[in-house]
């Protein structure tokens, strides 16, 4: 149910002021995003057309807190047959990060790994940049699970027989244990400092 | 005759889990006479998971501003490399704002907006043209392919360079080499599961599931692709699949490039034919 007091009229500009958003208004509701959407086959209850409804009427708080943001697979078919060009794909993303920040002001808790994941990842390109394998999964692991340890524990459990297949190919030797790095490290550094000075 | 350089940028995969993709393309430009130079010391693209475009657009400004120095247009094998490149260079090049902002960030990151990126697909196929190819040509590779495209090629519009539901250039490419692209319908384009994997393996699982089995029940011999983490899904981890759902598939997956290199004559071993995870063993048999 909807409760109109609760609604913040404020919420549709927030997203359309985040790069992706640009185009929330421009949906007219025809729902094409929905049925060309690979996921719908496997969760029936998916739905981007909803999120954006949502969006524009201003529930802040049920759009920001909903799991399905963390599910879309970014594959870009809404984005290509939407009549509007809403842009669905980057759209979900750019409410992805209001998530994020509202989540890191301690304002909402976000149900999903998904998020671990990411910053794991992005910690690699700042680091080293380039996508270090190993240091990515220690690290989603750790916060995964909670600890060093039991990210450790889970992590060879879930590796086991992979990682022998990969091994038997040369594709997970010696020399994935140790990152690749550009030269010019300091340079990934300063393009994310800068992004999140920015962005506050 | 089109640019016969490219700026060659390998994406992160290309050292690790992809590195097959990687020696084949190395191997098909060598024997095409195209000179790939690859752009010194490249940065990771961001892929899926940096999800802010501002800090894609930075990441990649470093990259086009190494090519640009060189004086060359990059080529990448990889979809989402190729996805975040492009749309980098279309947002700087559309910008002079935005160059000016990442400028402001490190020297480095200036670029004038003097390059062009490409797929290795969109290269093979409409620089270096069918005609030429098939001229080249010197084995047939007698297989029938399920040629998946997965996401990033097709779609979105703003950087696609091929048709978003029936994309043609692979199979173009299957035909031009001997072998026969089976129907394999929507498909085709279909995500794998890719950016799900880490984090939700049931979903990831079920839609590659639907690709590896639309391919099986199409009569294909093997599938056909031309992205790392679809490589990644459908090859390194059909085992797992065929686990996770008590089924067999048992389907060879192999770069695009491998199979063309395959036609082109060049030996197995330099193609990585080796390092594919399900064994390509079934496919050398069929090249005649
Ligand atoms: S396809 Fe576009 S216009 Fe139609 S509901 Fe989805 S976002 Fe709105
Ligand atoms: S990008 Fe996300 S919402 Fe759009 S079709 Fe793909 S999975 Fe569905």
């Amino acid at each position: 149910m909807i409760k109109t007091w609760e609604l913040d009229p404020e919420f549709k500009y927030e997203i359309m002021k985040e790069s992706g958003g640009e185009h929330l208004t421009a949906c007219f509701q025809c729902s094409t995003c929905t049925l060309g959407c690979p996921l719908t086959e496997i969760i029936p209850t998916y739905n981007p057309r909803k999120i954006i409804q949502m969006s524009l009427l201003g529930m802040r708080n049920e759009v920001l807190t909903n799991p399905d943001l963390w599910v879309c697979l970014i594959c870009q078919t809404c984005t290509a047959r939407c009549p509007q060009d809403v842009r669905i794909a980057d759209l979900l993303g750019a409410i992805r990060r209001i998530a994020e920040r509202e989540e890191e002001a301690g304002k909402l808790k976000i149900e999903s790994v998904r998020p671990s994941f990411d910053k794991a990842f992005m910690h690699q390109i700042q680091k080293y940049g380039r996508l270090y394998d190993m240091g990515l999964a220690m690290e989603y692991y750790r916060e995964k699970e909670g600890s060093f340890f039991k990210g450790m524990m889970t992590m060879s459990k879930d590796y086991k027989k992979f990682g022998m297949r990969l091994f038997k190919k040369g594709k997970m030797g010696v020399k994935s244990m140790f990152p690749v790095k550009v030269k010019d490290r300091e340079v990934m550094k300063k393009i994310f400092e800068h992004m999140e000075a920015e962005k506050g | 005759m089109s640019n016969r350089k490219y700026g060659y940028y390998p994406g992160c995969p290309s050292e690790s889990t992809a590195i097959e993709q990687d020696m084949s393309v190395k191997a098909v430009f060598e024997k095409l006479g195209v000179e790939l130079e690859e752009l010194e010391d490249w940065n990771c693209c961001g892929a899926a998971e940096v999800e802010d475009p501002e800090i894609v657009y930075a990441l990649n400004a470093r990259n086009l501003a190494i090519a640009e120095k060189k004086g060359v247009n990059i080529m990448t094998p990889c979809s989402i490399c190729y996805y975040n490149l492009e749309r980098s260079n279309k947002a700087l090049k559309g910008s002079e704002e935005l160059r000016a902002k990442i400028r402001g960030i490190d020297d480095s990151l200036a670029y004038n907006g003097g390059v062009e990126v490409k797929h290795v697909l969109d290269v093979l196929v409409n620089d270096i043209g069918i005609e030429e190819l098939s001229g080249k040509i010197e084995k047939k590779v007698n297989v029938k392919v399920a040629p998946y495209y997965g996401c990033y090629i097709g779609r979105p519009p703003l950087t696609a360079f091929d048709d978003p539901d029936a994309p043609v250039l692979m199979d173009q490419l299957i035909e031009a080499i001997g072998g026969e692209a089976v129907p394999f319908d929507y498909r085709k384009a279909k995500c794998c599961g890719g950016p799900l994997m880490m984090t939700m393996q049931d979903i990831a699982f079920k839609m590659a599931r639907d690709v590896l089995e639309g391919a099986k029940n199409a009569g294909a011999d093997c599938i056909a692709l031309a992205c790392p983490l679809c490589g990644m899904m459908l090859d390194a981890k059909q085992e797992d699949i065929e686990e996770a759902f008590g089924i067999k598939i048992g389907l060879p997956v192999l770069y695009i490039t491998q199979l063309l290199g395959l036609a082109l004559g060049i030996d197995a071993s330099k193609l990585g034919l080796n390092k594919n995870v399900v064994d390509t063993k079934p496919i050398l048999g069929k090249v005649v």
